[in-house]
């Protein structure tokens, strides 16, 4: 940990400029206003209102409730073999989370009265406005997180100690106020109350509820509204969170040589759990296509002409099914099985799953139910500041991990006690 | 005026063996229902006991006691002595008619044709033997509902609760709701697609290019060949989208009248309520405004907002009046006019004017009605659809008692029954209305059909120099793929 290798720099380096690129842009973006952005007003104007930042945001978003949901199921469940990717699926689900929430600011016309306004109204906006309801689990699964991950740290820090960087130790101290052994047991307990709340809440106000409603209560957007968003969304977050979690472990495992820690066992546990939600995700594609073009209501039937043709659409289907094929066919012949591979196929489905919901919110936006203007459905393409706030939020959030992983144990002691069949050991696990 | 009961002494009128009791009506809704037309027959300058009368003999006409050529006959003097006219045929001309008939008795066209009795046999059959074909049936109720229709129009003109006439519900204004609600009545037939409307809202309120608050659609439907116009305001709903999803409440309805208005000094430009709109009024501003804020109807003065708001009520509508201004409401809210950067906008039903900031002779006005009246077409009436004597109320009756006129003549009467009354004769709807936004926007002529479509006006946006399409202006703004 206390050693930095060149690639570490590199990665850093990069990962800097993508940050500092964007910022710059962002400040012309304030100050020009969104016009430098491609989004315009949908109906007689020929635009899309939202675009590739509210695709975003629910992208990473997405990828934050997986992360918890994952991490989550493996301490309610005691799935143990994946224990040493919990922690990084929770702060996986911060670094996510933070990007979602740094969306919500760049997407806003306003930004400088966004907490000003919102909190004057929300005793108010809170009973009838999805958006609060947005802001209100985001939060709150924020808080659940850091309590979370706060909680588990404290087991790791105190025992570590020594061998973690002294210049931070106000940060452990503070970390590990008041911590005995003694504490342990409530902890696991605490611990498992949280991760139940996390599973019990997903389907209800996480990626199965709020976020999906945003779009779903609208009934005047035949490709948003209706109950299929929230077992959609659902899936499309924990297809993405668990690709992103073996992307992540992969980088680890490959900068620390932790192969004895995160085995190719446990890659290809994740890579057969990313093929249940990649086909989860495809089945469901394929019911609103269904029923989209089958004796649909009009508007729905032009949505769904339209989606199909779409060429951004076959690539996200088809960036997926090439995915799904791929963990088919290592499930049947294992020597098929290569991490590479693995990483391929997440890498794919990422991109899929946030080409699907860019496309998903535009393409609501273009083929409203009262489509009788002339520039309706209106045109759409990122501008070079939005992708580039692509680029930028996953460079910052690489900052993060970047950040992080010089800070505190990635991997839970627990996991490599477990992995040693032992008890409260010496560490070595975590260099 | 009154009329003498001796008129009623035609021997088929039946008056002296039917006479009503006061607990039993002649009238198939009730004897509250009877004395509920007499009242609203008095408030009218014609004869209460005449249309009350002609009211009780359309419905034995309608029963089959009298004839049609009867009912015409026995009213025929009292009518035309309180209306000056009645082209109503009487027994006398059918008489006639049958006497000419039987001159040319043995040319009898179609009787030779059919076979069968002639037709003029049939028509008096009806005068004489009560032959009730079924044909004959559906005319005397249209004849019948024609009757019944005066003092439905009549209700029409004097109660304060037209929806409540018996005679179908008037397509505007929600009595149930107390306080005024300012809306309006678009004639769509009035329109000609001279986009006037549109350029009035554009100067009235400096939006910025092709933030067309006011949007007029030329468009083309499969069912109908004709050109049709589709004059798309804010609607103004009851239950608006926009406003119930709104984070901040920026986006509110206001108590006074009902208008939905954007705080622009609270919105965060979201622009979820874009989103929600099934009507797509809302039109973001993107960059900087092209009217800066010091070009604005009353920015002479530039008020710190806080202390317009702290001001008592009397106050500040006395400053916002002197400055004429067309920024603030009455509240003080920075709501009219085009928005700053990085707020919604949309039409606002101009609140200064309706607060009387741009004088009292702009009150219950708005920029775009007075376009469309000095064009002379006179197809947006704006008002309070809650009073019955506002002017879209009045448009609408005016209309309903055209329409009903219009169609009482032209009509044989064969589909009459129960649905016709003026506001039945209206061809009236609201954009959308089945999503339950209650638009506040009322139409009169063809409602487009599913597969409307938008195509170029009479009088093209290019025209009159205003931008239609809106993202290719913008485009221009757009960082990195213009001249940046």
């Amino acid at each position: 940990m206390q050693s930095t290798s060149a690639g570490y720099y590199i990665a850093f380096g990069i990962a800097s400029l993508l940050s500092v690129v964007w910022l710059g842009l962002w400040a012309i973006q304030l100050d020009r206003g969104l016009a430098v952005t491609n989004l315009a007003d949908w109906g007689s104007a020929g635009g899309v209102t939202w675009g590739l930042y509210i695709g975003a945001f629910i992208w990473w978003v997405g990828i934050a409730h997986g992360g918890i949901i994952l991490s989550a199921a493996v301490r309610l469940f005691g799935m143990k073999r994946y224990l040493p990717v919990a922690r990084l699926a929770e702060l996986l689900t911060i670094g996510a989370l933070s990007m979602a929430g740094f969306y919500i600011v760049i997407h806003a016309g306003r930004p400088d009265r966004l907490v000003t306004s919102v909190v004057q109204a929300y005793p108010v906006t809170v009973h009838q406005s999805p958006l609060v309801w947005d802001v209100t689990v985001i939060t709150m699964y924020m808080v659940m997180t850091l309590t979370y991950l706060g909680l588990t740290v404290r087991y790791d820090l105190a025992r570590l100690r020594d061998d973690l960087p002294n210049i931070l130790e106000p940060v452990y101290k503070a970390a590990t106020i008041g911590y005995s052994e003694a504490e342990d047991e409530v902890i696991e307990r605490i611990v498992w109350w949280l991760a139940l709340g996390v599973i019990v809440m997903a389907p209800l106000l996480l990626h199965g509820g709020v976020i999906p409603w945003l779009f779903a209560l609208l009934p005047s957007m035949p490709g948003w509204q209706g109950a299929i968003q929230g077992p959609q969304f659902l899936t499309i977050a924990l297809t993405s969170a668990i690709a992103g979690v073996i992307i992540l472990a992969l980088t680890v495992r490959r900068a620390y040589d932790w192969y004895h820690i995160l085995t190719d066992d446990v890659i290809r546990g994740l890579t057969l759990w990313l093929g249940l939600f990649s086909l989860l995700f495809l089945w469901l594609q394929l019911q609103q296509v269904i029923t989209g073009v089958y004796a649909a209501p009009l508007d729905q039937r032009t949505l769904a002409a339209a989606k199909v043709t779409n060429p951004y659409y076959q690539f996200a289907i088809g960036v997926v099914l090439i995915a799904l094929a791929y963990i088919f066919a290592q499930s049947v012949k294992p020597h098929i099985f290569s991490v590479r591979r693995s990483l391929a196929a997440s890498v794919m489905v990422l991109a899929g799953t946030l080409t699907e919901k860019v496309l998903f919110v535009v393409e609501g936006l273009e083929y409203p139910t009262f489509s009788m203007y002339y520039n309706t459905p209106g045109h759409y393409f990122p501008s070079p500041v939005e992708l580039a706030s692509l680029a930028g939020t996953i460079g910052l959030c690489a900052l993060f991990f970047l950040v992080i992983l010089k800070v505190i144990p990635v991997i839970e002691l627990h996991a490599i006690e477990e992995l040693r069949g032992e008890g409260h050991a010496p560490v070595e696990g975590d260099d | 005026m009154s009329r003498d009961d001796d008129s009623c002494d035609h021997d088929s009128c039946g008056c002296g063996d039917n006479d009503n009791t006061a607990d039993e009506s002649f009238h198939p809704m009730g004897a509250d229902h009877e004395s509920e037309m007499r009242e609203m027959l008095d408030e009218t300058e014609y004869d209460t006991e005449l249309g009350m009368d002609m009211a009780e003999d359309a419905m034995r006409l309608i029963q089959g006691e009298i004839s049609e050529a009867e009912f015409h006959e026995k009213y025929n003097e009292a009518v035309v002595e309180e209306f000056e006219v009645d082209d109503r045929p009487t027994v006398e001309a059918f008489e006639e008619m049958q006497a000419k008939q039987e001159d040319d008795e043995h040319d009898g066209i179609f009787e030779r044709l059919t076979g069968d009795e002639s037709l003029v046999d049939q028509l008096s059959g009806i005068d004489t033997e009560m032959n009730q074909s079924r044909r004959d049936t559906m005319k005397k109720m249209g004849a019948g509902a024609a009757a019944l229709g005066l003092g439905g129009v009549a209700s029409a003109q004097s109660s304060s609760d037209p929806k409540d006439d018996g005679y179908g519900a008037e397509p505007v204004g929600d009595t149930a709701d107390e306080g005024p609600q300012l809306g309006m009545v678009i004639d769509l037939n009035r329109c000609d697609g001279c986009l006037e409307c549109v350029t009035g809202c554009i100067e009235e309120n400096q939006t910025s290019t092709g933030a067309n608050w006011m949007y007029v659609l030329t468009y083309e439907d499969e069912q109908s060949e004709q050109e049709n116009f589709l004059v798309r305001p804010c609607q103004h709903c009851t239950n608006a989208p926009c406003e119930k999803v709104c984070p901040v409440r920026a986006r509110h309805t206001r108590d006074k009248d009902g208008i939905v208005l954007t705080n622009y000094e609270v919105c965060i430009g979201c622009r979820y309520c874009q989103v929600a709109c099934p009507y797509g009024v809302n039109y973001f501003q993107w960059g900087e405004p092209e009217v800066p804020r010091e070009e604005l109807m009353g920015s002479d003065v530039d008020y710190d907002h806080e202390s317009l708001k702290e001001m008592d009520y009397e106050e500040r509508n006395q400053l916002l009046t002197e400055n004429n201004d067309h920024i603030h409401d009455e509240r003080g809210q920075w709501n009219d006019s085009r928005p700053p950067q990085g707020v919604m906008g949309k039409c606002t039903y101009c609140p200064s004017r309706q607060d009387g900031h741009n004088g009292e002779e702009k009150v219950g006005t708005v920029a775009c009605m007075d376009a469309c009246d000095a064009a002379g077409m006179s197809a947006i009436h704006f008002g309070d659809v809650n009073d019955p004597e506002s002017r879209p109320r009045q448009y609408l009756r005016q209309r309903a008692e055209q329409e009903f006129e219009r169609d009482t003549e032209l009509d044989n009467g064969e589909q009459w029954g129960e649905t016709v009354t003026p506001w039945g004769k209206l061809s009236a709807f609201k954009l959308l209305e089945d999503l339950g936004t209650q638009p506040n926007v009322t139409y009169l002529g063809n409602e487009p059909g599913p597969e409307a479509e938008q195509i170029d006006g009479p009088v093209t946006y290019e025209q009159i120099g205003v931008e239609d399409n809106r993202k290719h202006h913008l485009d221009q703004f757009t960082f990195g793929a213009g001249d940046d």
